[in-house]
């Protein structure tokens, strides 16, 4: 008695259609579970026979085998625990041969036949569509992901007598409608602007950086307020598109993190603790989930007390800083997954955080250049932009102005954005920050009176070739923003201001 | 590069022992004067007046900018520079009164073939050619703490006025104005803001009766100089402000010697932050302010 279903199992973000076959035979009363499969998986046996027993079908005491095929690839999670469970319900005869075919089958079974929910759901459910199937049966809790795929249809389960019932055409399952992604809601709201005080020039940063998306270094004393006001930075984003969304939900569905909607509408927001490993930074493990920088993929990645991070974590973003992807490699295989996020940072000036107000600070010229230094030259380098901010005094925090809301700069971001949109069509670029060499001679061109005063300040203030080109780069943004198509002098130096100064 | 020099100059030093006749009158009138002293360069000359600069290693924009005015000034006026050489106000004074062709005279607290700190060489090497430098320890005694404020008796001897910068309410430089009042020299002290911690020291000194050092002519002034009002370089600096622009001067205005931020001074002006950035810039460009540290802007002329 032989039969077969199909199932899907995960490596990084892509999955592979995979078949799980059982046989019934003579022989010695015993299961065998084979097919390069990974400890969790050998673990169905016990979990799947138990779940059997007490869903009302008993195993016969001869040889069963369950092969999962191709051989070849590494199988890990728990996902395969309903489709063995149907494969052998096949063999057994309690379902028609032609019941389970053209189906993909996704779940983990509890002892007493219970459905769980697994991670990964979305990617196998979108090779499943790729691949042809017409069906596809996930947890009930894994629906609404599994429902983002689109052109399949997702049943949601929550039994194997359900399962059963419903292979046998006793009970009948609607497949759900495909929630078009566009419709998708998040049940959390972004924190709003206007309920930052004063600190004009952080906000002014925060801005250029979501429309240009220019990693940005806040420098201020504890308290100014730098972790509410980067909180607040997803918001100002121009809104995910659905291509965005699938991703990203992908990521979470892979990591395990998918919030209770299923569906990842909102920019991610990650500030790890400075404790965070390079591991936890990268991804990692012997089955390598996404680190921190995947989590953070089109959002943003913040990183509070910047110099207390081990060095060996920091260095670990500098890769995927330039790439805008991360390879991992474990058990001699290798894993890629999306990385591009926007990185904010931010530090004290120096140990006690007040420099350099010399009636608080107890800090010497050493001590200050030693709490910097910690920061490596090369990741500082990749910082486009540094602003300070420090505490606002007792009026600003009582006036009852209100500061300017999300919204309202939401709009010049969306209308900088649409600029860089004309800008890059057709080309690997998408921001101003993304810009080259060639980008940057192309759209970034000064008149007479601009280049005079770039060459006036480049030797005052001893710019470097580096900073000059990231100068232009921002001051793109800033003009993007104004609505300008030619940068001015006023938005040079508006860049200049948010430049990384000589003091790091 | 500071290796270097400490190499090529290390034959040129002197010893000169307290017997010797070039052993400087001034230091054998003190109490505890040196066995012998170790030179580079020259002694300072006892016919021309002397005037020690010291004050503390971290000090605020209006230290610095006072430390060049009275450096230079007095420099230019023929009088000798004496000071420790350390970082901060001492370094400062020194080098602004090399730079104004004046001589200066540095009193180590660390062998003579040692730069410390190291980021001093060059003033080190001006100091050397301007006048001479000075120690009591052996050529290559590491900077040792009690080395320091031993040497400050060898300053206040030298100098026939000591004029405090900025010193806070405890400080090496309070050691030096101990010592010079023993010798029986005259204190000037720069009056600074109350409440400012390194200004403390000095406005203390004053309040016990210090000289107040308001402009150098008070201090040329004891010495039977009178300064030429002509090549003043404070003169000039002090109505330079009458060029700016209205809105420049508005910003103008709400920058202090104190590094003051720029978003103190967007929300103290009340224009946006694009124009208070624009202005600052051509503030920068035309010398006025400068960036001490990221974003916090201080006056550059007094």
């Amino acid at each position: 008695m032989y039969y077969r279903v199909s199932s899907a199992a995960l490596n990084g973000l892509e999955a592979a259609i995979v078949n799980v076959e059982a046989d019934v035979s003579d022989g010695m009363p015993m299961m065998e579970l084979i097919g390069y499969l990974g400890s969790e998986v050998k673990e169905a046996r016990e979990r799947v026979r138990t779940a059997m027993k007490n869903s009302g079908f008993s195993l016969p005491p001869r040889r069963i085998t369950v092969n999962i095929s191709p051989a070849g690839i590494r199988k890990q999670g728990t996902a395969f625990d309903l489709s063995i469970a149907i494969a052998l319900l096949g063999c057994l005869g309690c379902i028609a041969d032609n019941a389970a075919q053209e189906m993909l089958i996704i779940g983990e079974l509890g002892l007493d036949g219970k459905i769980c929910p697994v991670q990964g759901v979305l990617p196998r459910v979108l090779k499943g569509m790729e691949m042809g199937y017409r069906l596809c049966l996930v947890p009930i809790e894994n629906l609404k992901e599994a429902s983002m795929a689109g052109n399949i249809k997702c049943i949601g389960i929550s039994s194997l007598s359900q399962v059963y019932r419903y292979l046998n055409n006793e009970e009948i399952l609607e497949p759900v409608a495909s929630v078009p992604l566009k419709a998708c809601k998040s049940s959390q709201a972004y924190p709003d602007f206007s309920d930052v005080k004063g600190q004009k020039g952080m906000k002014r940063c925060l801005e250029i950086s979501a429309a240009g998306g220019h990693n940005l270094l806040m420098i201020g004393t504890p308290g100014a307020g730098k972790t509410m006001a980067a909180k607040r930075l997803p918001g100002i984003m121009p809104p995910l598109k659905e291509d965005e969304i699938l991703e990203l939900t992908k990521i979470y569905s892979v990591a395990g993190s998918l919030p209770p909607e299923g569906v990842v509408v909102n920019r991610p927001f990650l500030a790890p603790h400075h404790t965070c490993t390079p591991q936890a930074m990268s991804g990692g493990g012997v089955n390598p989930k996404p680190g921190l920088v995947s989590l953070a993929h089109k959002g943003v990645l913040f990183l509070d007390e910047l110099p207390e991070f081990r060095s060996e974590t920091l260095e670990t973003l500098r890769l995927p800083m330039e790439e805008k992807i991360i390879n991992i490699s474990r058990c001699g295989m290798n894993y890629t997954y999306p990385a591009n996020f926007l990185l904010v940072a931010a530090m004290n000036p120096c140990k006690c955080g007040y420099y350099p107000d010399t009636s608080r600070c107890r800090c010497n010229e050493n001590d200050v250049k030693k709490y910097t230094g910690r920061i490596s030259g090369p990741l500082l380098d990749r910082m486009d932009m540094m602003i300070s901010a420090e505490e606002i005094g007792f009026e600003e925090l009582n006036s009852e102005e209100r500061s300017e809301s999300s919204e309202r700069i939401l709009q010049r971001v969306l209308q900088a954005k649409e600029r860089m949109n004309y800008r890059f069509i057709g080309n690997a670029v998408k921001t101003n920050a993304e810009m080259g060499n060639n980008e940057i001679i192309k759209y970034c061109i000064l008149g007479r009176k601009e280049k005079l005063l770039m060459k006036e300040a480049f030797t005052k203030l001893r710019l470097s070739s580096r900073s000059y080109h990231k100068i232009l780069k921002v001051s793109r943004t800033i003009a993007d923003i104004a609505g300008y198509e030619e940068i001015k002098e006023e938005h040079l130096i508006e860049a200049l201001a948010y430049r990384r100064s000589e003091f790091f | 590069m500071s290796d270097a020099f400490c190499k090529s100059s290390a034959e040129k030093y002197r010893y000169i022992n307290r017997f010797s006749a070039e052993y400087p009158e001034k230091l054998q009138e003190i109490k505890n004067p040196p066995a012998g002293i170790y030179v580079k360069g020259r002694l300072p000359d006892p016919t021309k007046p002397s005037v020690a600069i010291v004050g503390s290693r971290i000090c605020s924009q209006y230290g610095r900018l006072a430390a060049e005015e009275f450096g230079s000034v007095l420099a230019k006026n023929g009088v000798q520079i004496i000071s420790g050489l350390a970082r901060g106000i001492d370094v400062i004074g020194q080098n602004a009164a090399c730079d104004s062709g004046g001589s200066s005279f540095g009193v180590l607290g660390c062998g003579i073939n040692v730069i410390y700190p190291k980021q001093n060489a060059e003033v080190y090497k001006k100091v050397e050619e301007s006048g001479g430098l000075i120690s009591e320890v052996a050529p290559d005694a590491p900077p040792i703490g009690a080395q320091f404020a031993s040497r400050n008796r060898i300053i206040s001897a030298l100098c026939d006025v000591l004029l405090v910068i900025e010193a806070k309410e405890r400080s090496g430089s309070q050691i030096t104005v101990q010592r010079a009042l023993e010798q029986g020299k005259d204190v000037f002290a720069l009056p600074g803001r109350i409440h400012d911690v390194c200004s403390a020291g000095c406005n203390r000194l004053i309040a016990q009766g210090a000289g107040i050092a308001t402009e150098p002519e008070a201090i040329l002034s004891l010495f039977g100089i009178y300064k030429d009002t002509g090549n003043s370089t404070s003169d000039s600096n002090k109505y330079g402000r009458e060029k700016l622009e209205k809105i420049e001067k508005r910003v103008y205005e709400n920058i202090d010697f104190y590094p003051v931020s720029l978003d103190e001074i967007v929300s103290k002006t009340r224009m946006s932050i694009q124009e208070v950035i624009n202005v600052l810039f051509h503030l920068q460009m035309k010398g006025y302010v400068s960036e001490v540290a990221k974003n916090r802007y201080v006056k550059t002329k007094l």
